[in-house]
This record gives structure tokens, C-alpha cells and sequence, in this order.
């Protein structure tokens, strides 16, 4: 399979997203991630913890103690309200500029 | 929550996030494993990523640089000791100097909300004077509106009696408006201060405050003094109260009076004063200082004083000058304390004291360089032998901007530790220069923000000076650390040799000053001050009792002549006139004189004739004076163009000291006005001991009047006094040369031992094939021959530009000297040379043999 370079900026709109379901810990984000792109989409170990460390820097998600489906305590991530706003904003912007993107290729 | 208090708490909590991290990761390593998935990069290297998002990694690195810093440190006490020492001393000496500006200048004075005190001067179209006569501050204070307060201070000599024991000398004491203590927020140690309710009456008890220096000195600081009588000018007076330890008053420079008195009873303790009467500021005066009123600005007090001043002068036309002005200055600083009485016409003088510090500066600037350059090369030749250790922290990925920030980490340690060391050597030398001179207790060095800032930003620039060098290059991994030890050396011999350039031409100039004819002759002469201005003479009086004063004098058996004048030489009182000649500004030193003065100070009179009595618009100048004004034409005859005119009658030999610092000085000496007679000095020229006689003129002049205290000096020690601030400015810059030049011959000892152990083996080489010791030396030497000479070529051109603002202080010295930089060059050479010598001679002792098998 071949690796898929990620937008910039995309990764945490994608985190965020799969994180909107419900609280996930960090392997699960990259196994979703991962499955709902239909194997296209790899998120790499040195991407997405970095990229959770400044989720939760900009307070849009909190790590809760949980127990993983191997029965070992592992960090969840939930969404905050901010986190969701995020979402919102990301999501809106995305569109636009996707929708924007689509027209040229369209009509060029 | 914001950003930046999450921030925070990750700081605080940063363990136990790092934990959780490393948790998260191995998690997802099991999960990958299990899933037969990708194996994980690297663990550490991908926490240090993650990490980073938080914006704490700088911290963390830098406290690693410490740490290692420290540990390098400790590795090397000897080093370490070493720079320390060097940088505090560096350090040290601008700490002291800037806390002595500090104090001076920018620290407000212990006294209440400082920043709306303001002091005021008279400023008319030609004349200046720093005191008021007493009825036109009284005029201000009844009337202003925007001071809401006015403080008068009279600063006066006065004849103590306390416990039945009369003090030998005059004491200061200080006569201010009862508002003094309540207005400055001074408080009372033991007793009471002065209320303006009960002190302010002409009829108010008699009553003094003590000063608490004088208190501790002449009382023991017994504090049942309170309430005891002592006497001034003999009249009894109630001691009501200490004045607190740290509170500085205001007065006339920033040594304490012994006491203060209100200035509404001046006329009970000075008798027949007119100084609270008379406008006129021919008497006294006193000095005052402003409160702005809530909301005021100095602009608008001074708009208000100059139309409260023309008000006046309708009332005394001759008093209040035209157009007078009354200029005002920050009043809450020691500075303001320190211009005095000062007056005179023309443009008034800029305030010396920044050009002193200004000077003092530089030169303690240069000794930091020399430490710091000195330090560097220590430096450089440390990082050398540290190259295994570079290597090593480059091959496991150390980047160039890493290693220079770790090892400038280690600088800026030191530094730091050397502005600590420093900040307590120059604190504990101005302790030490000030408990020597008897300064008050208010004047106190222990160091505030500025001081403290200050040493740091020393630390900082030092850091840069010393570190920043060898840290760059060490961290491009260069292999010869070569122009870098030049420059350091280069700069260090250049500031080494300005230090010792000044010093010798201080040196010499003190000795030029005591050595060369000042004009005229002091060793046998006794100036006589009777004082009578403070007694309020009236002039006609007063010129009474100094013809009688005179005759009397020149009948003491011994005696050879006595002289009048206004302003002696060697004395406290100049009277400065401006002139203009071709547009060129002249200062002339003015004085007032009979005919008897000329020959008893042994001023020679070149030609014309002398003043005699009854000569009104006559003049005798001096011949440097003849010769600026006329330089081509003959000075007999003419009109000399001051006021309405003077014919120049004769001219007299140049006098050059009777303000020290002044090489070309020139004089004008005018016949006695009615006027003066109660200012007028006398000048007793002596055949047998001028001590002796000394001791019997007080008696004399008291047997006339014994309400007078005569100020009895001989010109000698005056002369001496003269010079002693000379000395002192001699000796501290020739400590700094001292310094420096130690400094500089220990950074060029360790550098050319350091040189010597590099190139033993080439050293042997040489001798094995035959070299000559001469030969070997040259090698070693070699390398330093252009730093050092480019240092001595920047250091003369450097001391003979800083030296133009030394002029004035080299008592007729060139500052260009050629003998004096000859012999500081050469003093360097030499010093140097020996202390690069002793390492070179190691390279003698190289045993080919052993050289070869090195390494």
C-alpha cells in the first residue's frame, strides 16, 4: 500500500472528527482513521501524538484514565466544547475551500 | 482557561505528563505489535517531539546547561576562582562608580514625594546666583500659588558652646523656614522637629535640632539631651530634638550641618543681621527649594515666580535685577544640593558632575575589558584542550547552535557569578571610602534596583565580551582559534595602555602642581576672614573696622605686609566675568584689591603701576588676559571693556593656580568699592613662622569685636587641601592602571604558556635540528609581535583622544605629553615582555627526545 502524504493541517481536523463519535485512546484515533479511509490514510506515531499533545494544549480535548479493550490503562481522548467548536470552524473552512478547490478543476 | 495557564501547569506538572506520554506510546507499541503492525521509530526521539508542542524545551535545555555548566565548573575550581575573581573585579569597580552616580544623581533623596520638590536659581539678562535674598523668597512664599510650599535654607558657620566647652572651629548650621522638617517628612529620633505653628514667630522660643552626626560625635549619642541649653555666637538656644538617621535635609552639598536652627531667629543668634531684611544680595541669601502644588507644573511655577519677581522689583528697582527669572531644577536628588551658592554673569557652567562620571566611566569600562579579554583568551585556550569533548557531543548529533548555546550557558554562568562577587567588592570599597571621609548616614551605598540592574547588565555584556568569542568558534569546531586570541589580546594590551597613559599623566600633573610656581608666593602668607558680612556690618563700618583691623596686623612684630582682597587665592570665593573679545568667550577671574595686594602675594608687576588708593576705573590685568584681548597691540592705556569700562593701568604676572584645573586662567584686579569692605579678606605676608602669628590673629580680631569668628588659615594648607583632591583622583587612577596592567601581564602569561604547550613538539623539531635559543624564542613570541603592537597603536590614539576631556585637570600638563606616553608604552613592553618570558623560557627546556615522543 502505498504511503498517502497528509494535507497540512488536515491531521487535526481528522482527529478531531473521529474524536466527535466519542472518546477514543491515541492507537484506536490512528485504527479509525486508518479504517475509515478504507486503508488509504496512515497516521504515523511522530504525527499524531504531537498532534494530541497540541490538542490538548489549545484545551480542545482532555486525556481521561480508562481501561483499553486489552484490559490495560490507557489515556482516552474526549472532545471538549472548544474541541467541537474547533470541529465547526475546521470543518466550515474545509468546505469552503474544497468547494473553492473543486469549481477550478471543474471549470478550468 | 488560556493557553498560555495550561502552558503552566504542564510546566508544573511536567513529570507526571511526561509519564502519561510515555504510557500512551508503549500502549500503542503493544497494540502495533499485536496487530502484526509497523514497529515504532524512535521512542525518546518521538516523546522530545511531542513534547515540543508545549513550548518548554528551551527551559529544559537550558537547565541541562546549567547543570552541566555547574558540573564543569566544579571541575575546575582553580579556573573557575580564577575568572571569578578577574570579572569581580571587574565588575567591582563600575558597580562602585555607578552606585556613587546612582547616589548622586538618579536615587531621590529620603525625603517625602521627592519628584515635586523642585530647587530654584535667579537668572537675570547677565547675572546668575543659586541663592535668593531672604525678603524676595519671603515675597515668593507669601504670594505663589502653584508651590504649595516654599523652603528656605541659610547655611552659616556659627560658634557652638554646648556643655561649657566652646568647639574650636565655626559649625554649620543650617537656618531653615519651620516647614523644613514637616514638608520633607523628616522625623525626629528622639525630641521634636520644628512645628511651623510654634517656630515660625520672630518671638518663638530660641530652639535648635541636632543633626544625628552631631549628635553621635559630640554627645555620645546620649539621648538626654533633649532639653538641654547649649549657645550660639553665645546666645543660649533649647536642643529639642535628633533628626532621624536617614534623613538627608537639604542644604549645601551633602555633608549634614551640625544643626538647624529656624530662620526667623537668625537675627537672635547672629547679631545685627540684616539677612532676613536686607534685599539686596550683596548679604547672605539663602537657598530655596519649591513644592509643587497638586496638579502644577514646573513650567507654570517658573512663569509664576518671573511675573511674582517683576511685581517686586517695583518695590526694590535695585535689588530684583531686569527681567529676572527664576529657573527651577529637580530638587529631590543629592545633586541638587551640591551647586551651592554659586553665582556669577554671563552663561553659567554646565554641571561638571556628569563629565566627572562620564570620565570615571570610561576608565573603569577599560578595566572590564581588560578582565574580559583577558578571560577569553582562557577561554579559547580551555576550549582547545575541550576539543575531545566537542568531537564527541558533534558525532552523537549535537548541532553547531546546541554546543554554542551550552558553552555560552557556561559564560553567562560565570559572569553571573563574577556580577555577584562584584556587586559585594563595590559595595564594600564605597563602605569602606565612605566611612574614611565622614559622609552622613543618609548617603548610603547598600545597592537598589539600578544598582542591582546594573551589575547585571554588566554581567551580560561581559558574558558577550569574554564568551561569545570563544563559543562560536568552538562551536564551528574551527581547528585554530587564531584571530580571535588576537583581537582578544589586542584589546586588552589597547585598554591596559590607556589606564596606564591617564595615570601617568595625572601623575605627572600633580607633581607639575606641587612642584611649578603657581605665580605667586603662599608659603609665608595668612589669609584673614573676619567675617563681618555674617555680622552684618554696614560698609562703612565695616571699613572702619578693617582699617583698624590692618593697622593692627601690620604692627605684630614679624609681620611684613597685609593685603586686602575680595577673593584671595587658594580661597572658597571666585568672581568669575564673562567677556566676549572678537567672539570669542573669556572667563576672567575678578577680584577686588587694595594696593598692598600685589606685593604681599608676590605677584610681580610686569609694567605700569600698581592701584593706589583713591583709583576708581583703573585696572591692573594679568599679562595672559593682555595678551588674549590685545595680542598685537600694547595693553597700557586702554579701556578694558567690562561694565562701563576700566583704563588698564598696569600688568602683572599671570597667576595659575588660583583655580587649579584651569591651564590659561586670567585675571583682572579692580580697586575696592565701598560696597565691599564687609566681604573684604586680609592677607598677612609673614617673615618669622606664619604659624605662630596665626595662632594670635583670632585674639586680635576679637579684642575689636568679640562677637566675631574669624576664619584663620594659612595659604599652605589651603594649597595642600587644593591639591589633595588631585591626589586622590591620581592615586584611585593609578590603582586602576595597576589593575589593569596586573591583568593584562597575567592573560599574557597564561597565553604564552599555553602556546608553549601546543607547540612543544615543533619546538623540538627545531632543536633537534640545531635551533638556537634565540631562535626558538622568536618562534614562540612571534605570533603575538602584530596584536600587541596593534593594541599599543589603538591604545595611544585612544588615550590621547579620551585625554581631551581630561584637559582641565592637568594643571597646565599637555594631555598629548609626549615624555608621559613614552614612558607608559615602555613600562607596558617591559612588564609584558618579562611576563611572556617566564612561560618562553619552558620552550628552552624542551627535551627533543622527550618533544618527539609526545602524543
Amino acid at each position: 500500500m502505498p504511503k498517502q502524504e497528509m494535507p497540512s493541517g488536515a491531521l487535526t481536523l481528522l482527529i478531531l472528527r473521529v474524536l466527535h463519535s466519542g472518546p477514543l485512546h491515541g492507537y484506536a484515533i490512528a485504527q479509525r482513521i486508518h479504517a475509515l479511509s478504507s486503508d488509504v490514510l496512515q497516521i504515523e506515531e511522530g504525527a499524531l501524538y504531537p498532534a494530541l499533545q497540541k490538542l490538548l494544549l489549545n484545551g480542545w480535548a482532555t486525556a481521561d484514565w480508562g481501561i483499553s479493550e486489552t484490559n490495560r490503562k490507557v489515556r482516552f481522548y474526549s472532545l471538549t466544547p472548544a474541541g467541537l467548536q474547533q470541529l465547526d470552524d475546521e470543518l466550515s473552512a474545509y468546505h469552503r475551500v474544497h468547494g473553492a478547490i473543486q469549481m477550478v478543476l471543474r471549470t478550468a | 482557561m488560556s493557553n498560555l495557564l495550561r502552558r503552566l501547569r504542564y510546566l508544573l506538572n511536567r513529570r507526571r505528563h511526561d509519564q502519561d506520554l510515555f504510557n500512551d506510546l508503549e500502549f500503542h507499541r503493544e497494540m502495533a505489535v499485536r496487530h502484526g503492525g509497523m514497529p515504532l521509530g524512535n521512542a525518546l526521539h518521538l516523546r522530545e517531539q511531542s513534547r515540543d508542542a508545549w513550548g518548554w524545551t528551551w527551559l529544559e535545555r537550558l537547565g541541562q546547561d546549567l547543570r552541566y555548566a555547574l558540573r564543569m565548573l566544579r571541575k575546575s575550581p582553580g579556573f573557575t576562582l580564577a575568572a571569578v575573581l578577574m570579572l569581580a573585579i571587574g565588575i567591582g569597580v563600575n558597580v562602585a562608580v555607578f552606585s556613587f552616580f546612582d547616589l548622586m544623581v538618579l536615587r531621590p533623596l529620603n525625603v517625602r514625594e521627592p519628584a515635586t520638590l523642585l530647587r530654584f536659581h535667579r537668572r537675570g539678562i547677565t547675572n546668575y546666583a543659586y541663592s535668593l535674598p531672604y525678603p524676595e523668597a519671603a515675597f515668593f512664599r507669601a504670594n505663589t500659588r502653584t508651590l504649595s510650599a516654599l523652603i528656605a535654607v541659610n547655611a552659616s558657620n556659627v560658634t557652638v558652646e554646648a556643655a561649657s566647652q566652646v568647639d574650636p572651629k565655626p559649625l554649620p548650621v543650617n537656618f531653615v523656614t519651620a516647614n523644613f522638617f514637616r514638608e520633607l517628612g523628616g522625623a525626629s529620633r528622639f525630641g521634636r522637629v520644628f512645628d511651623p505653628a510654634r517656630d515660625e514667630s520672630p518671638a518663638a522660643d530660641p530652639v535648635v535640632v541636632l543633626a544625628h552626626g552631631y549628635w553621635q560625635r559630640r554627645f555620645g549619642a546620649d539621648p538626654s539631651v533633649i532639653g538641654q541649653t547649649l549657645r550660639l555666637n553665645g546666645q543660649p538656644a533649647t536642643i529639642i530634638g535628633v533628626a532621624a538617621v536617614d534623613f538627608s535635609g537639604l542644604g549645601q552639598g551633602i555633608n549634614e550641618p551640625a544643626m538647624w536652627a529656624p530662620i526667623a531667629r537668625q537675627p537672635y543668634f547672629v547679631r545685627n543681621s540684616r539677612l532676613l531684611t536686607d534685599p539686596s544680595s550683596e548679604s547672605a541669601g539663602v537657598q530655596i527649594w519649591g513644592r509643587l502644588a497638586p496638579g502644577q507644573n514646573p513650567k507654570a511655577a517658573e512663569a509664576e515666580l518671573h511675573a511674582l519677581a517683576a511685581e517686586l522689583r517695583r518695590q526694590y528697582p535695585n535689588a530684583i535685577w531686569e527681567d529676572e527669572r527664576l529657573p527651577s531644577e529637580p530638587g529631590g536628588f543629592a545633586t541638587s544640593m551640591i551647586t551651592g551658592g554659586r553665582r556669577g554673569t554671563g552663561a553659567e557652567k554646565g554641571d561638571p558632575v556628569y563629565a566627572i562620571f562620564a570620565l570615571a566611566g570610561c576608565l573603569t569600562l577599560l578595566i572590564l575589558a581588560v578582565a574580559c579579554g583577558n578571560l577569553g583568551s582562557l577561554l579559547l585556550a580551555r576550549s582547545v584542550a575541550r576539543r575531545r569533548e566537542i568531537d564527541i557531543r558533534t558525532a552523537i548529533g549535537a548541532g553547531a547552535g546546541r554546543l554554542i548555546r551550552q558553552l555560552f550557558t557556561e559564560s553567562l554562568l560565570l559572569a553571573l557569578m563574577g556580577a555577584v562577587a562584584g556587586l559585594g567588592l563595590g559595595i564594600a570599597v564605597l563602605r569602606a571610602l565612605f566611612a574614611a571621609t565622614e559622609v552622613p548616614g543618609w548617603f548610603n551605598p547598600m545597592p537598589d534596583w539600578r544598582v542591582a540592574a546594573f551589575a547585571l547588565g554588566a554581567a551580560l555584556l561581559s558574558a558577550i565580551l569574554f564568551g561569545l568569542a570563544p563559543a562560536l568558534q568552538t562551536g564551528r569546531s574551527k581547528r585554530r582559534p587564531g584571530i580571535a586570541r588576537h583581537v582578544l589580546i589586542a584589546a586588552q594590551v589597547a585598554a591596559s595602555c590607556i589606564l596606564l597613559i591617564v595615570a601617568g599623566l595625572l601623575g605627572r600633573a600633580l607633581n607639575h602642581a606641587s612642584s611649578a610656581h603657581p605665580g605667586f608666593e603662599y608659603s609665608q602668607v595668612i589669609s584673614v576672614n573676619p567675617e563681618l558680612g555674617r555680622d552684618s556690618y554696614t560698609p562703612a563700618k565695616a571699613q572702619a573696622f578693617v582699617d583698624t583691623l590692618t593697622a593692627q596686623l601690620r604692627a605684630i612684630p614679624g609681620v611684613e605686609s597685609v593685603g586686602l582682597a575680595l577673593a584671595p587665592p587658594l580661597g572658597n570665593v571666585t568672581i568669575t566675568a564673562n567677556i566676549e573679545i572678537d567672539g570669542r568667550p573669556i572667563a576672567i577671574q575678578l577680584n577686588r584689591t587694595d594696593a598692598q595686594f600685589l606685593p604681599t602675594m608676590r605677584i610681580p608687576l610686569l609694567r605700569g603701576r600698581n592701584l593706589k588708593p583713591g583709583d576708581t576705573r583703573a585696572v591692573v590685568i594679568s599679562d595672559s588676559l593682555a595678551r588674549q584681548v590685545w595680542p598685537k597691540a600694547d595693553a597700557l592705556g586702554k579701556t578694558f571693556p567690562l561694565d562701563e569700562g576700566y583704563t588698564v593701568v598696569g600688568i602683572a604676572g599671570s597667576v595659575n593656580a588660583i583655580k587649579f584645573g584651569e591651564a590659561d586662567s586670567v585675571q583682572a584686579y579692580l580697586p575696592m568699592q565701598a560696597a565691599d569692605a564687609p566681604n573684604l579678606r586680609a592677607l598677612v605676608r609673614t617673615v618669622a613662622s606664619p604659624r605662630d602669628i596665626a595662632h594670635s590673629i583670632p585674639a586680635t580680631v576679637r579684642a575689636l569685636d568679640p562677637n566675631l569668628t574669624p576664619d584663620v588659615e594659612l595659604l599652605s594648607s589651603s594649597f595642600r587641601r587644593r591639591l589633595q583632591g588631585a591626589e586622590y583622583t591620581t592615586l584611585a587612577v593609578t590603582i586602576l592602571g595597576g589593575i589593569a596592567q596586573l591583568l593584562a601581564c597575567l592573560g599574557i602569561l597564561g597565553v604564552v604558556a599555553y602556546a608553549v604547550g601546543q607547540r612543544t613538539r615543533e619546538i623540538g623539531i627545531r632543536m633537534a635540528l640545531g635551533a638556537r635559543p634565540a631562535q626558538v624564542l622568536a618562534v614562540v613570541l612571534r605570533q603575538f609581535t602584530v596584536p600587541v603592537g596593534i593594541g599599543l597603536l589603538i591604545g595611544v590614539a585612544a588615550a590621547a583622544g579620551l585625554s581631551q576631556f581630561l584637559r582641565g585637570r592637568l594643571f597646565g600638563i599637555s594631555n598629548l605629553d609626549t615624555a608621559t606616553y613614552l614612558g607608559a608604552v615602555a613600562l607596558f613592553l617591559i612588564t609584558a615582555a618579562l611576563s611572556a618570558i617566564l612561560p618562553a623560557r619552558r620552550a628552552l627546556k624542551v627535551d627533543p627526545l622527550t618533544a618527539l615522543r609526545h602524543d
